[in-house]
């Protein structure tokens, strides 16, 4: 269906900050699902997977009540990787670094943000470009958070360590 | 190995030094399209979030190692057979090399 995408607001990162938020001011309540992608992102320090969170009045909730799944599918001997994970704070990707060429695409769905009284999900696909292993990695998989009691209005993106060098952030509604 | 107290110390430290304040490049975020400095609660939450970081790196970085160390299955498998037929080892070298090379912290 013809403009059933949204957007609601695009973040490019031209200065290395710590964190990127879509949302807050931005947030418009009137969606069920939201869509969320990021492309070339990368970090200024070597070996970091963007980590993700979701934030309720503006804030990022910091509980350790995020669970997560995923499967990593790579070119590395090995083939694959999991990470299950429950009671963390945060949710994260797939780890990559800062060599020529690496970076982080993905898609994201949100659910529930605009809920009181269920849980937050989210699915992620992603892939990444890791040159100094010569690396591609397709991930997919999805998370939760939970807890209820307050609406979510947004979702903030970093790294563990150092700063997102580069990377544009958009964020869409599903119109019904 | 590091205790998280010592860690979290470590943290403050480098996050200290990260503040404009005191003369570093600072910490920003970028909400509603505009880029700032990090607020004091954002920089309190940044001291936390590296130390449970670099605690979870000494306590598991060594399991993702290990993941992407290992040969595919449909190697190992290979390794087993040919174990198997010419009496070697090479299966059990492997895993006990990779294990070696990322061992688990005592």
């Amino acid at each position: 269906m013809a403009g059933s995408l949204i957007k609601l607001e695009e973040v490019t990162v031209s200065s290395s900050t710590a964190s990127v938020t879509l949302g807050d001011s931005d947030w418009d309540s009137s969606y069920d699902v939201y869509m969320v992608q990021y492309s070339n992102v990368v970090p200024v320090t070597d070996n970091q997977e963007v980590r993700m969170r979701f934030t309720e009045g503006g804030t990022p909730n910091t509980s350790a009540n995020y669970d997560y799944a995923y499967k990593i599918i790579e070119t590395l001997a090995a083939g694959f990787e999991v990470f299950p994970a429950t009671n963390q704070t945060y949710f994260r990707g797939v780890r990559y670094g800062n060599n020529t060429g690496e970076a982080g695409n993905a898609t994201l769905y949100l659910f529930n943000m605009n809920s009181t009284t269920e849980y937050a999900f989210y699915t992620l696909e992603e892939n990444a470009y890791i040159n100094g292993a010569a690396t591609i990695a397709g991930c997919t998989g999805g998370g939760v958070l939970t807890v209820t009691g307050t609406a979510r209005d947004g979702i903030e993106f970093s790294f563990p360590s150092g700063n997102i060098d580069s990377g544009t952030f958009t964020l869409y509604g599903l119109k019904k | 190995m590091a205790t998280i107290e010592e860690l979290t110390a470590s943290a403050q430290t480098a996050i200290d030094a990260l503040k404009t304040a005191n003369g570093g490049d600072g910490m920003f975020a970028q909400v509603n399209n505009e880029r700032r400095e990090f607020t004091e609660a954002e920089y309190d939450q940044a001291v936390v979030d590296k130390a449970n970081s670099d605690f979870d790196l000494q306590e598991n970085g060594y399991k993702q190692a290990r993941q992407e160390a290992y040969k595919s299955l449909p190697e190992q498998l290979d390794m087993m057979y040919w174990d198997g037929v010419n009496d070697t080892t090479l299966w059990a070298d492997h895993i006990a090399e990779v294990k070696e090379d990322n061992p688990k912290p005592e």
